[in-house]
């Protein structure tokens, strides 16, 4: 329940920050926003009450929709920001990558959570390089080359990361994660030339923030400025005018820490952090307490999604590292990534509530 | 156990992103806030209007009007952009390729407007005002501009408008003069811009992303400048500038008793506004014509005085009495002086001063300077005002030259001759004088022996102005000097053989001096100068003309403008 309550008190200070950046328009957004975390709400009680280990027996089902649903997406998505990441599906727009994420843990735990008839540890830290890489990869690869060629860089690399931390989550040998790792490092030159224009010039705004404050880098440029400005109490509700006079882009949705932090300053920034931490540690001590090999990576692996979304993007609002396509969890405007948010929390309060139960 | 690992790491990468928040909102917070501040506050600048130059009856001579600028903000379509342009080119009758070259040279930023087009009639500022339903990218502009309503008149007094220059915006900087100022050249508009100039105002507006308004957050108003009132008189001006025209010369009119100018002309004269407008090919015109229109010939242009320094010599020999006033001297038309031959213009017999003032024979003064010498006449042409400026309100004034013993061995090498004293007796040799110093010292005569300081400038925003600068010196001549020699110049003019006797057929009775100056190259400059009422004079004249042949031709040039004062009663009898 203490999982809950934080994550009802973030997803309110998030629609009250969308207010404060969308107000002026003609669609009220933050209403959606609470039906969005509404429906939240419902689906972590749903998962709250749904017994996680039944994922097991649907993991193969949940991957063959997910990859179905991602390919809808790139023949009739709709594009919107230059990007086609959106399924229209009745009166919303479903971001099917948002789902990637979650179902991806979901598989990724099923397959490393294989039992030994001997043991009672992971068979998973005995795998050879086979089975502990190669083959996961390919099963990941697949929707994240879906992903990257909607193109949301953003998401395909998030996998890639969650990839990496269930292997260090599943006792994978550390000898094969950094074989995996130097690879991706190595093979990065290369990607270079399959990335986008767009996507070339935020990462060498990146790493030259003045490059072009009126292109690539205005973004990232009003972002610090918006938080800067904040300074220790904050510039007031409704009155930061970064984004209030819209200076800063994507303010309610990627952006929507600049807005946060230039309203509500140092004080308000701080305490947010430390309520995501506390989400986040408490999804850590579940997946410690659990005995059971499923719910333990899967607990793990929540957290760790969850962990490194919010981290990347407090950090590229702040230029710390390069900006991509990431909602900030529970907070920023969108009812996809609010819902699967807390359907993967609800289906971490059931491993615990399934873990009280033995 | 890996997990705990990560739940350690959590606690790192948290407060790494808690110190980053620290350091940008709280350490670097004030430099992020002027960052907003400064992304979100725009200046405009609104100008005030320079102060009006009047004339001493308040009439204007110089005003202000409203111009209207035509920018478009280019953040539309091209193709929105493109129709925008043709339709300004329909209202304003220019081929669309000249606004598009003016797009494209001008372009900075899609939020910056851009100046396509400016000083357009207010018809055509309307019609393009008009369009802006169509086309929001579409800003008139409307700015103050210097307005001449008389064009050339009273040019060089006025001085025209310019962008500051570096020379002075090095001396004025102190004074809260910025580059790009629009600052006065010459006349009033220069030696009184620090009154005339207006004080910029403006408008703090907050802004969007996008440059849009959204509220105003400060106004200063702008303050206008000073209006100045000139002791000009604006009918008397036109006066003078109608007859001078065509002519090289200058005439100025004023009156005696105080040094207030009256009428300034300068000729060939120039076109102030042409400088606001910047067109380059008319201002190359100006600043490479041979006869110089910028020179304001009455007080920076120096010439030989010819005749009229004979004046000073006869006040010279009288006070100093060197010369009686019953002492006559022959004129046979040449005379010995060394080993040089001197001729008079004419052969007059026995004359007396006054007879010799009205002929302006040149025998009795080569006579009467070699009675005093040359130092004597030098002193006395520096008494009487000559070789310094006179301390008029306007820049550049000339000082002029009076040579003397002493400057010739300095600086020529060679001792000073009798010669050098008859030439300088009959305002040659190398004595150079402006036109306002003449009338000066024909004030004196006009107004019993006051050296007044001539001035422009009556009142500056409505405070008549008293500083010690118009001072008045008396120089204390003796009354019968001063009788005697009006006398003679009345004498110029009635005497049937005086040469201004041309003028002796107008109502009002006038007192002058003609003067004829050689010059190395060209014919002769052409002076008068003189006085009229006779009994009670109101008004000093010295025309000029620039290689004019005689004093004859500059008489009959004074007789067409007094003329031409009482027939527009300007003179009262």
């Amino acid at each position: 329940m203490k999982i809950l309550m934080i994550a009802i008190l973030i997803g309110i200070i998030g629609i009250m920050s969308i207010y404060s950046s969308t107000y002026q328009n003609q669609i009220r957004l933050w209403r959606m926003q609470i039906i969005w975390l509404f429906l939240g709400i419902v689906s972590f009680l749903f998962f709250l009450h749904y017994d996680y280990r039944r994922f097991w027996d649907i993991t193969y089902f949940l991957y063959v929709a997910v990859i179905i649903l991602l390919w809808l997406v790139l023949i009739l998505g709709s594009v919107r920001l230059g990007a086609q990441r959106w399924l229209r599906v009745a009166w919303f727009n479903l971001q099917p990558s948002e789902l990637a994420k979650l179902i991806i843990v979901i598989f990724l735990s099923r397959y490393f959570s294989k039992k030994s008839a001997l043991d009672i540890g992971l068979l998973s830290s005995k795998f050879g390089i086979l089975r502990a890489i190669v083959i996961p990869f390919l099963f990941v690869a697949f929707p994240v080359g879906l992903i990257i060629e909607q193109p949301d860089l953003g998401s395909g690399v998030i996998m890639i990361v969650i990839f990496l931390g269930m292997l260090y989550l599943a006792d994978i040998r550390l000898k094969y994660i950094f074989i995996f790792l130097f690879l991706i490092i190595f093979s990065l030159p290369f990607c270079w030339h399959f990335l986008r224009d767009y996507q070339k010039a935020r990462l060498m705004v990146f790493l030259n923030p003045n490059a072009d404050p009126l292109g690539a880098g205005y973004t990232l440029l009003q972002s610090k400025i918006a938080i800067g400005s904040g300074g220790f109490w904050g510039r007031g509700w409704l009155l930061g005018t970064q984004s209030q006079l819209r200076f800063l882009p994507e303010s309610h949705t990627d952006f929507i820490f600049a807005t946060f932090a230039e309203e509500r300053g140092l004080l308000g920034s701080v305490a947010l952090l430390i309520l995501y931490y506390f989400l986040i540690r408490e999804g850590l001590l579940i997946a410690q307490r659990t005995q059971e090999q499923f719910g333990r990576l899967l607990a793990g692996g929540i957290s760790f999604m969850l962990g490194i979304q919010v981290s990347i993007n407090i950090a590229m609002t702040m230029g710390l590292v390069p900006i991509v396509g990431l909602p900030l969890p529970l907070f920023s405007y969108g009812g996809s990534s609010m819902v699967v948010t807390f359907i993967a929390l609800g289906i971490l309060a059931n491993i615990e509530k399934r873990r009280a139960v033995f | 156990m890996r997990i705990k690992f990560v739940r350690i790491s959590v606690i790192f990468i948290f407060l790494f992103l808690g110190s980053n928040l620290l350091y940008l909102e709280i350490f670097r917070g004030r430099e992020f806030r002027h960052k907003s501040f400064k992304n979100r506050i725009r200046l405009l600048p609104q100008e005030g209007c320079r102060g009006k130059i009047l004339d001493r009856n308040n009439h204007p001579i110089v005003d202000n009007e409203l111009s209207y600028d035509v920018f478009i903000l280019p953040q539309d379509s091209s193709a929105q952009t493109q129709k925008l342009l043709q339709e300004i080119s329909r209202v304003l009758q220019r081929p669309i390729q000249d606004l598009n070259i003016a797009l494209k040279s001008q372009f900075v930023a899609p939020f910056a407007p851009i100046l396509l087009v400016n000083d357009i009639e207010i018809r055509q500022a309307i019609m393009l005002e008009e369009l802006k339903t169509d086309f929001p990218g579409i800003i008139v502009q409307t700015r103050v501009k210097r307005h001449y309503p008389f064009g050339r008149l009273a040019s060089h007094l006025i001085g025209y408008l310019g962008e500051i220059d570096p020379w002075r915006l090095k001396k004025l900087a102190d004074y809260g003069y910025k580059s790009k100022d629009i600052v006065g050249f010459s006349g009033i508009e220069e030696k009184y811009d620090y009154y005339l100039r207006q004080e910029e105002g403006g408008l703090s507006i907050e802004v969007d992303h996008r440059g849009r308004f959204v509220r105003v957050v400060g106004y200063r108003p702008p303050k206008n400048g000073k209006d100045i009132q000139l002791t000009i008189d604006l009918r008397l001006q036109k006066i003078v500038e109608e007859i001078m025209r065509d002519r090289i010369g200058s005439v100025i009119i004023m009156e005696p008793g105080q040094g207030e100018i009256l009428a300034m002309a300068s000729f060939p004269n120039f076109n102030p506004a042409i400088f606001i407008k910047k067109s380059n090919s008319l201002l190359k015109d100006i600043l490479h014509h041979p006869e110089a229109p910028l020179l304001n010939r009455a007080i920076s242009g120096t010439y030989p005085a010819g005749s009229i320094f004979k004046l000073v010599v006869a006040i010279a020999a009288l006070e100093t009495e060197k010369l009686d006033l019953k002492r006559r001297f022959f004129c046979s038309g040449k005379m010995q002086i060394g080993k040089q031959e001197f001729s008079c213009w004419d052969v007059h017999n026995d004359e007396n001063l006054q007879e010799a003032i009205s002929h302006s024979c040149n025998i009795f003064f080569y006579h009467t300077g070699l009675l005093l010498g040359g130092q004597l006449i030098h002193d006395w042409g520096l008494q009487l005002g000559f070789y310094k400026p006179t301390g008029i309100d306007l820049p550049y004034e000339a000082s002029g030259f009076v040579p003397s013993p002493l400057w010739r061995s300095l600086f020529r090498l060679r001792n000073w001759s009798a010669g050098d004293t008859a030439n300088l007796s009959i305002g040659q040799a190398e004595l150079l004088v402006t036109p306002l110093q003449v009338c000066r010292m024909m004030a004196i005569l006009a107004n019993q022996g006051k050296l007044v300081t001539p001035h422009v400038v009556k009142s500056i925003a409505g405070k008549e102005i008293l500083w010690p600068e118009k001072r008045i010196i008396g120089i204390h001549l003796k009354k019968k000097t001063l009788d005697y020699l009006r006398q003679g110049l009345r004498r110029v003019v009635m005497d049937k053989d005086g040469t201004a006797h041309n003028l002796s057929s107008l109502s009002v009775s006038v007192a002058g001096k003609t003067g004829t100056a050689q010059v190395a190259a060209g014919a002769p400059h052409g002076w008068f100068a003189g006085f009229f009422p006779y009994k009670d004079p109101k008004f000093v004249l010295c025309v000029f003309l620039e290689h004019g042949g005689s004093g004859y031709a500059a008489s009959s040039l004074a007789k067409q403008i007094i003329e031409k004062m009482l027939q527009e009663g300007l003179i009262e009898s």
